[in-house]
């Protein structure tokens, strides 16, 4: 096999000298050119070489490289003396190409060198070239662009802080990022669970942030060594660095500053029958509403509670208003006059993690939990018929 | 003893049944020519050669059939510096750009397979790389691999028409015994710990067994504290799983009691400290004797007498000191190890943090 390549390269190598001594043609002399063409469609950016003869790109054609040995030809790098990029070669109308793998970043420069030597001797120069996309940010646009719970006031035994952002992130975990300060400023040693990546939404738009529930219970291990991270009765602020990086590697926009007061812990199971739910009257699209007692997870109002009309889903569109304490439903097709059911699931929670008949804090050492989940619960409500009909 | 345990409150496993269905076995399994992961990682191999790899951007476990690009390598791997360095240079970009997200040797041929994530943000690309023993490293093509898919069960959703937040998923680890897949994972928003078993060939999916376990230092029962790392481990002749929680107690499952759709409580045999999130784990003999290494977030590389397992008490009661049960050696020799796999009878595989750079060394087993 590679005795079968050597002979062809040697044959390439004297039909190009042939080629060039019987025609005397100067440009098979002359320079290729290197250069980086943008994505066009569904073309994606690549790296052409032109200027070569038709006789020249035949006898590259000819010399049938194997993935190993086109680099040698045509080696496009991040770095002078780094390995090759893993892509694609061709030869096509005019022009040696190469595709990469993965795109090129947009900012980069890459190290492109052709030398034509390996399949035709000396007789063409060796050309090399930095070629790049333009930069496709010139500087920080991404702000955390909101973080729940929203109420100013939170339970001692927060759980859960979600932080939205304005654009996608960095793969990275945020926890380096983030601190907790007292109300004199001065940093909550490690308040959260020390997760990672796992807690990016699929769109890298959101951040999870978990509270250590070790530290949170008076009297065990964590609590008794670091203290409880929260203290009902004072503030504190939540400050995420703008050192974060977004998708594009950019810094955020702006530091953010959040200022947050800390009340009593929240220890009971959520009682669905404390919910207040207001019907709409039949024949219209306005919005159900159901308010609680105390502000809900963010993440799970908007997935746990939905409508039910003889056992179907109603469709429509869910809105949270801010403080987490109301939950508003606008229905796609005007309400009918009839008995309809709010849907609730179980693992429906309230910012410290109680559930719905399951408080956080439980007693059941002595028996495992056989309960299913999720379990659900039907709260009926009646949409009279419109007024005057 | 009894008194109020707190019962937990983290999260887990990928719940189970579709929206308010009851969850039962159902049939699940893709095959086809050229996987298409939107994320990639964490990788185990099965006994045969078969890679599986989570995709936990779409809650999915590919089975790749790595065909010849599994031979031609030189046995075994060899150590490489700036390894991440050397993968960002052949994806065309810079090593901050990427994310090595796990590490998993193959038996047959001691060759490393490193997952990758290229780039930051929702765009990020995933990719596959072999580390030979001449220490070659090439990029698997994904388009001419064969596959099998399974796809985890979707998360409840009561309100299944309006917009909904995007939830995290996160496969955590994934281990191979006995014909099935052994699969531990966790969300943002659940709310229940499970371990799921999926028989290899894939054909159907089952609804996890929910665990709970006794966490001493934090004198509670926690059931939905998620398992980060965990091992198949024979337990006085009864394969176990044995697990590494998050802050970190090291619990055992008989296999046999992890059965769909039912609650099973671990049993806890040490507490091996707080603020720790287990990495990985792998077992292997020593001078006759069997060893659980662990790596871990923030508490270093732990070596555990793995014949202690099925020996110890059981820990009912709280742990008032920072450690308990098991006792463990910390490995001083293997700082910064941010991936660990086993290589073969003498050494293990290890990605390093190091001044800036993930090196790949082989460390002898301790």
């Amino acid at each position: 096999m590679i005795s079968r390549v050597l002979r062809t390269l040697a044959v390439a190598t004297l039909v190009a000298a042939a080629a060039a001594c019987s025609r005397s043609d100067a440009s098979q002399a002359s320079a290729p050119s290197i250069q980086l063409v943008p994505a066009s469609g569904a073309t994606p950016a690549r790296i052409e070489v032109t200027g070569l003869s038709s006789a020249a790109l035949d006898d590259l054609r000819d010399a049938r490289l194997t993935p190993d040995q086109w680099p040698s030809l045509l080696r496009v790098a991040v770095a002078e003396d780094g390995p090759a990029m893993v892509g694609s070669y061709d030869i096509g109308d005019g022009s040696v190409r190469f595709t990469p793998a993965f795109r090129f970043d947009p900012g980069r420069e890459y190290h492109v060198r052709f030398d034509p030597s390996v399949v035709a001797g000396a007789l063409i120069p060796p050309v090399a070239a930095r070629v790049g996309l333009p930069a496709r940010v010139t500087g920080p646009t991404t702000v955390v662009e909101r973080v729940y719970p929203t109420a100013d006031l939170v339970p001692e035994n927060l759980l859960r802080v979600y932080v939205e952002f304005s654009a996608p992130m960095g793969r990275k975990s945020g926890l380096e990022y983030v601190q907790l300060l007292d109300d004199r400023g001065k940093p909550i040693e490690g308040p959260f669970l020390p997760l990672d990546y796992e807690f990016w939404s699929p769109d890298h738009r959101r951040f999870t942030l978990f509270f250590d529930p070790g530290r949170v219970k008076d009297g065990i291990l964590p609590n008794r060594q670091m203290g409880k991270p929260l203290h009902a009765g004072r503030s504190y602020t939540l400050v995420i660095s703008r050192e974060w990086k977004d998708g594009e590697g950019q810094p955020l926009k702006s530091e953010y500053r959040r200022v947050f007061r800390v009340g009593p812990a929240r220890t009971k199971a959520l009682d669905t029958a404390t919910w207040d739910v207001t019907a709409p009257e039949a024949g219209g699209r306005e919005p159900l509403v159901v308010s609680f007692r105390e502000p809900l997870d963010h993440g799970l109002l908007m997935r746990a509670l939905g409508v039910r009309l003889n056992d179907a889903a109603v469709v429509g569109d869910v809105r949270i208003e801010p403080g987490e304490r109301r939950w508003v439903f606008t229905p796609r097709d005007p309400w009918r006059a009839a008995t309809y059911h709010l849907l609730a699931l179980s693992i429906l929670e309230d910012v410290a993690g109680n559930q719905i008949g399951r408080a956080f804090e439980v007693d059941n050492f002595d028996t495992v939990d056989k309960s299913p989940d999720p379990q659900t619960v039907l709260i009926p409500f009646n949409v009279p018929a419109a007024t005057g009909s | 003893m009894r008194s109020s345990y707190v019962k937990l409150s983290l999260l887990l496993v990928f719940v189970v049944c579709a929206a308010l269905s009851t969850p039962s076995a159902r049939a699940v399994a893709v095959t086809g020519q050229g996987p298409t992961f939107a994320s990639i990682g964490p990788l185990t191999f099965g006994a045969d050669g078969t890679l599986f790899a989570a995709d936990n951007q779409n809650a999915a476990i590919f089975a790749l059939d790595l065909g010849a690009q599994a031979s031609g390598g030189a046995q075994g791997t060899k150590a490489l510096d700036a390894l991440d360095q050397k993968l960002a240079a052949l994806l065309g970009t810079a090593a901050a750009e990427i994310s090595i997200t796990d590490l998993a040797v193959d038996p047959r041929t001691q060759n490393s397979y490193v997952s990758v994530m290229r780039g930051r943000g929702n765009d990020a690309a995933p990719a596959l790389f072999r580390v030979d023993g001449a220490g070659k490293i090439d990029m698997l093509s994904l388009a001419s691999m064969k596959f099998s898919k399974v796809e985890l069960p979707n998360a409840p959703v009561a309100n299944t028409t309006g917009r909904q937040n995007p939830r995290s998923n996160s496969i955590t680890d994934l281990a191979f015994t006995d014909g099935r897949l052994w699969v531990a994972g966790l969300s943002n928003e659940e709310f229940s710990s499970k371990l799921r078993a999926i028989p290899y060939p894939f054909n159907t999916i089952d609804a996890g067994t929910s665990v709970e376990i006794y966490h001493g230092n934090h004198q509670a029962v926690e059931t939905r504290s998620p398992v980060f790392a965990f091992v198949p481990y024979m337990v006085n002749g009864q394969p176990n799983l044995v697990a590494g929680y998050l802050c970190t107690p090291l619990v055992k499952f008989p296999i046999s009691s992890l059965k769909p759709g039912e609650k099973v409580r671990g049993t806890t045999v040490a507490e091996l400290g707080a603020g720790n999130r287990p990495l990985d784990m792998i077992l292997y003999k020593k001078d006759g004797k069997d060893f659980l290494l662990m790596s871990n977030s923030s508490r270093g590389v732990m070596k555990i007498p793995a014949a202690d397992i099925a020996t110890a008490a059981p820990i009912t009661t709280p742990v008032t000191t920072p450690t308990g049960g098991i006792p463990y050696e910390t490995i001083a020799s293997m700082q910064g190890v941010q991936q660990l796999d086993l290589l073969n009878a003498q050494n293990s595989i290890v990605l390093t943090s190091a001044n800036g750079a993930m090196n790949l060394q082989v460390q002898p087993l301790p």
